[in-house]
Parts: C-alpha cells; sequence; structure tokens
C-alpha cells in the first residue's frame, strides 16, 4: 500500500525511471570498462565531468554541456596517454585522476554562494531529477545499446585482445576511442542523479558482479544491466524507507550484489565451471577415451634446451 | 625474382619504439608458399619484424610489401585481412566470459565488414578451422580456462579462420613442455602444407625452427646476418654443445 502511494509523486516515478536508465547505461558502459581492465581510466572520467559541470555553474553555462566537453576532452587526452605514453599507464593515469580531483575540488571552492547545487553534483540525488535529465539519459541509454547491437562483434574482438584485434583487419583503435566516449557520455548523463563521486561504482559494481557469473559476453550485458537496475530500485526504495542519501544507497546495493556474486560464483568451483559450458573436461572426449589431440600441455618448471647461442651461429 | 614474386619483401627498414631503434636497414624476402623460421636471441627485434609485418609498428623508412601490397596508412587495414597472427603470449583471465569457440570466430570478423553478420560461410571457415587444429571438442569452453598448450591450438584455429595467405607467428611453442613443442612442430608444418600458406614463424627455440621451417634466417640487433637451412642449423647448434 505504501509502495502505491509512493508510486502517486511524479518525482518517485521520475526516479524510478531514472535509475533504471542509469543502471541500463551504466552497467552495460561497465561490461566494457571491466573487461577491458580500463577501470581507472573511467574514474579519471567521472571527476573530469565533475570538474566540467563545477565549470558550468562557475560560468553560468549549462553544467552538463560543459562537463560533456571536458569529458570529451579527457577521453582525447587518455585514449594515447594509456596506449603510448612514455610513462606506465598506471604513473600517467594517477597523473590525470589526481589533476581532475584537483581542478573540481579547486573548482568547487570557486562556486560563489551556497554550494548546492555543485555538491548535488558530487552526491547526486536521484529524487531531484527532471524531465531533461530523464530525456538525456533514455537517449544515452539508448544510444549506447544500438551502438553494443550494431558493433558487437568489433567489441567483443577488442574486449578479448586489443592487438589481436588490430592485426586481424578491426578498427580496434576507434572501437576504444569509442567505449571511452560512451563511458564519458554515461558519466555525463548521470551526474544529476548519481553524483560525480558515485557514477562510476555504478559503473564498475554490476559489471564486476556480472563477471563474477556470466559464461559469455552477452549474457554479461543482460546480468549487468539486471544488476544495475537492482542496484538501482533497490537504493531508491531504501532511500526512501530510511531517509537517507539515494546515490550512497544505491552503491552500496550494488556492491552488496557484487559480494554476493563473488561469494557464489561458478567460476570459482570448476566442476559447476564446466557444467555451465556444457562440455567434458578437455583432454577427455565424450566416449571416455583420452583425445589424442588435446594433450598439448603448459610449461613445465625447467626445460634444459637451451636455444643455441647467436655467437654459436656466428662462428659458422 | 621480381617484387609481387615474393609474399613479404621488406626493403632496408628502419623501424623503432620510442626513439629506440630496433630493426636497422633490415631487408627480408620470403618466397610464396615458404615456411620460413627467424632466429634469434631475446630483445634482437623478431617481435618487431612480425608487427612491422601487420603495420602494428610503423617504419620510420624502407618499405614493406606483403603479397605485393606496399605497406601504407591506406592499405594497411587491406593486408591485415591477407595475414594472420599467432602472438607469443595472450594474457586472459581465467573468468573471461569468452569461449573457445568464440575466439576462433572472431578470426572471420575482420574479412567480414563492420555491419555483416556472421553467415553460414563463416560459421563453416571457422568450424573448419577448429577440426583441423583438433580443438572442436573444446568450443563451448571459456577459453581462460583452457590449458597453455589448447589455448595456442584455438589462437592458430582463429588465425586459419581467418583465411589468410600469410601466417605471423611469435614464440609459438613458448609457453609448451617439450611434447607438445613436437606435437605443435608438426601441426604448424600441417597446416602450412594444407593451406598453402606462406608462414613466418620467428622463434629462439632451434627445434621449433629445425623441425619445421624450410630455411631459417639469423638475426642479431635489428638485421638479418645469415641464413641456413635446417639441417646446417642444427648442426651448428649441436656443434655448440646444444641438444
Amino acid at each position: 500500500m505504501a509502495v502505491l502511494e509512493l508510486l502517486q509523486d511524479g518525482f518517485i516515478r521520475h526516479a524510478i525511471l531514472a535509475a533504471f536508465l542509469a543502471g541500463v547505461a551504466c552497467s552495460c558502459v561497465g561490461v566494457l570498462v571491466v573487461t577491458m581492465r580500463i577501470s581507472f581510466i573511467g574514474v579519471c572520467m567521472s571527476h573530469a565531468a565533475f570538474a566540467g559541470a563545477l565549470l558550468g555553474i562557475i560560468l553560468g553555462l549549462n553544467p552538463t554541456v560543459v562537463a560533456l566537453i571536458f569529458t570529451l576532452l579527457a577521453a582525447a587526452a587518455l585514449g594515447p596517454l594509456a596506449d603510448r605514453g612514455n610513462f606506465s599507464p598506471d604513473t600517467s593515469l594517477g597523473i590525470i585522476f589526481s589533476s581532475t580531483l584537483g581542478i573540481a575540488f579547486l573548482l568547487l571552492s570557486l562556486v560563489p554562494g551556497p554550494k548546492t547545487e555543485a555538491l548535488g553534483l558530487l552526491w547526486g540525488n536521484i529524487l531531484t531529477v527532471g524531465k531533461m535529465d530523464i530525456i538525456i539519459l533514455a537517449a544515452v541509454m539508448l544510444a549506447i545499446i544500438v551502438l553494443l547491437r550494431l558493433f558487437f562483434k568489433e567489441v567483443q574482438t577488442v574486449v578479448f585482445n586489443r592487438e589481436m584485434a588490430l592485426a586481424s583487419g578491426i578498427p580496434a583503435t576507434a572501437v576504444f576511442y569509442g567505449i571511452l566516449i560512451c563511458s564519458g557520455l554515461t558519466t555525463v548523463a548521470s551526474l544529476n542523479a548519481i553524483g560525480g563521486l558515485l557514477v562510476f561504482s555504478l559503473i564498475i559494481n554490476p559489471a564486476a558482479a556480472a563477471y563474477q557469473i556470466a559464461p559469455d559476453l552477452r549474457s554479461m550485458f543482460f546480468i549487468s544491466a539486471l544488476f544495475g537496475v537492482l542496484s538501482g530500485w533497490g537504493g531508491l526504495w531504501l532511500s526512501c524507507l530510511l531517509n537517507l542519501p539515494s546515490g550512497a544507497l544505491i552503491i552500496l546495493c550494488s556492491t552488496l550484489l557484487f559480494l554476493g556474486a563473488v561469494t557464489f560464483s561458478p567460476k570459482k568451483r570448476p566442476w559447476l565451471a564446466d557444467a555451465m559450458s556444457r562440455e567434458p573436461r578437455s583432454e577427455i572426449c565424450q566416449t571416455g577415451d583420452r583425445n589424442p589431440e588435446a594433450d598439448l600441455h603448459d610449461e613445465p618448471e625447467t626445460d634444459s634446451r637451451q636455444p643455441c647461442s647467436k655467437s654459436a651461429l656466428m662462428e659458422e | 625474382m621480381g617484387n609481387n614474386a615474393y609474399s613479404i619483401l621488406i626493403k632496408d627498414v628502419y623501424a623503432a619504439y620510442h626513439g629506440m631503434p630496433v630493426l636497422e636497414g633490415f631487408s627480408l624476402q620470403v618466397p610464396e608458399g615458404e615456411l620460413l623460421g627467424v632466429f634469434g636471441p631475446n630483445g634482437t627485434g623478431k617481435s618487431t619484424l612480425i608487427k612491422v609485418c601487420l603495420g602494428l609498428v610503423p617504419v620510420t623508412s624502407g618499405e614493406v610489401r606483403i603479397s605485393g601490397y606496399r605497406m601504407s596508412r591506406g592499405s594497411v587495414s587491406f593486408v591485415r585481412k591477407l595475414t594472420a597472427y599467432v602472438p607469443q603470449s595472450f594474457d586472459v583471465d581465467r573468468r573471461m566470459p569468452v569461449t573457445a569457440g568464440e575466439v576462433v570466430m572472431m578470426g572471420r570478423f575482420g574479412r567480414m565488414g563492420i555491419f555483416n553478420r556472421v553467415g553460414p560461410g563463416d560459421q563453416a571457415a571457422a568450424d573448419d578451422a577448429l577440426h583441423m587444429l583438433g580443438v572442436r571438442h573444446l568450443a563451448e569452453r571459456t577459453f581462460g580456462r583452457l590449458s597453455g598448450g589448447e589455448k595456442q591450438r584455438v589462437i592458430i584455429a582463429r588465425a586459419l579462420a581467418q583465411e589468410p595467405r600469410i601466417l605471423l607467428m611469435d614464440e609459438p611453442t613458448n609457453s609448451l613442455d617439450w611434447e607438445s613443442k613436437k606435437r605443435m612442430c608438426s601441426l604448424i608444418r600441417e597446416v602450412h602444407m594444407e593451406r598453402k600458406l606462406t608462414t613466418l614463424i620467428v622463434s629462439h627455440d632451434i627445434d621449433l625452427l629445425a623441425d619445421t621451417c624450410d630455411r631459417i634466417m639469423l638475426m642479431e640487433q635489428g638485421r638479418i646476418i645469415g641464413a641456413r637451412n635446417p639441417s646446417e642449423f642444427r648442426h651448428c647448434c649441436r656443434g655448440h654443445g646444444h641438444s
């Protein structure tokens, strides 16, 4: 009954819709970020978006538009740094991360008057999202789903191994930058609802949970989206129930789902993982015989055979 | 022999990583249908040679031709569809949700073009490659959970699914034990013959090169410094105390 009463309110309906849209968009992008192991790039992007939105507030411009520009600039800078920086990617990203965070907090201190709007971007409040926020979230979510549908095979190949994808004629660099841009767009679209500090948890946690369970990439997108939406709705419900900040509760729900997935992951149980892959152990054929072609083993601890030295060959 | 008679033609190429020269005045000709080995110690530029053939490492000067096509910014995408690459290592998490069958099918995606879907021809090519490498029974298994040798064969199957003219292999026996290396040598030879490929293997594994290749080039500090046939190559290595 209480739930039905809540649904009478327009802002609750908006919040439910926003949780669904942000949950799906963030968790789909999260699958790409988690499988490509570029989580830190995403954290940098979310801080860049936050800094951009703050600059928008200071300059009296639309925070979403400025955040979008900042995020795209961050993607343009981060891609090459991750690819061919003179420092290790960790070092380069660490510098960018701390820089964007520093810029964000500097801009936060420069926001004139009450900082309510600025802090709202930091923590987010799904209960205050407007129609425009929902339209932007819906557009971003649809764009991501359409792009994934169109380019799934390219994405799958790049996610598996970028160099091999490039070597086989897949435009892997374009796909990589596309992933960075999608990550930025999702972050910007979710700023008001989830907040700049928390949005990246909603990107990572559902996808990381799905990673523990999914047998293939396609199902990982569905499971991640389900977890993302459950986190959003669960956090929203708890927020109404306990009168606590919605953004933080959404993230805590996604963390709980991740912990549950890790605990009950079939991939931690080889017998269950094998059953999931619907195949017997590779060394044994279905008939029970040993497969004569399937016994190429891993490297033993030592191999006494040494390669011929170049000097030996030179002397020849 | 004209330039187009060679599947791989590299003329006086210079290539560098972060300003450090790796290939210096490197030249190599691989006739069509040859199974060529390049031997050299670690750090001599063998992997860079493979990447130059794929356009993954830009050359600062010189000329690279693959199947007669000059490697350039405009042609690199097309050239990559003619060549298949078996990398030295592939660090894949055990939980990565990709099956061996999907990995093999990925070999088709570059040829298929961006908006095209997997068709019966693609499925047949992938099945054929799985069958040839004896890994059809692994198709539904998670790739990350396979053994080193199984992964290697799946990656070679992926390369064959691409239906390339040229097969480039970087240390293909790196993660295998002695018995598996022997099997891999005969498998590479069989694949090369059956598919009528031009194959380039770079390795520091004497047995792999001597057992598998038609000719072995010796590489040192970014240059080719000599050539041996397999028996000369093995003899020279044995003569210096290597079995």
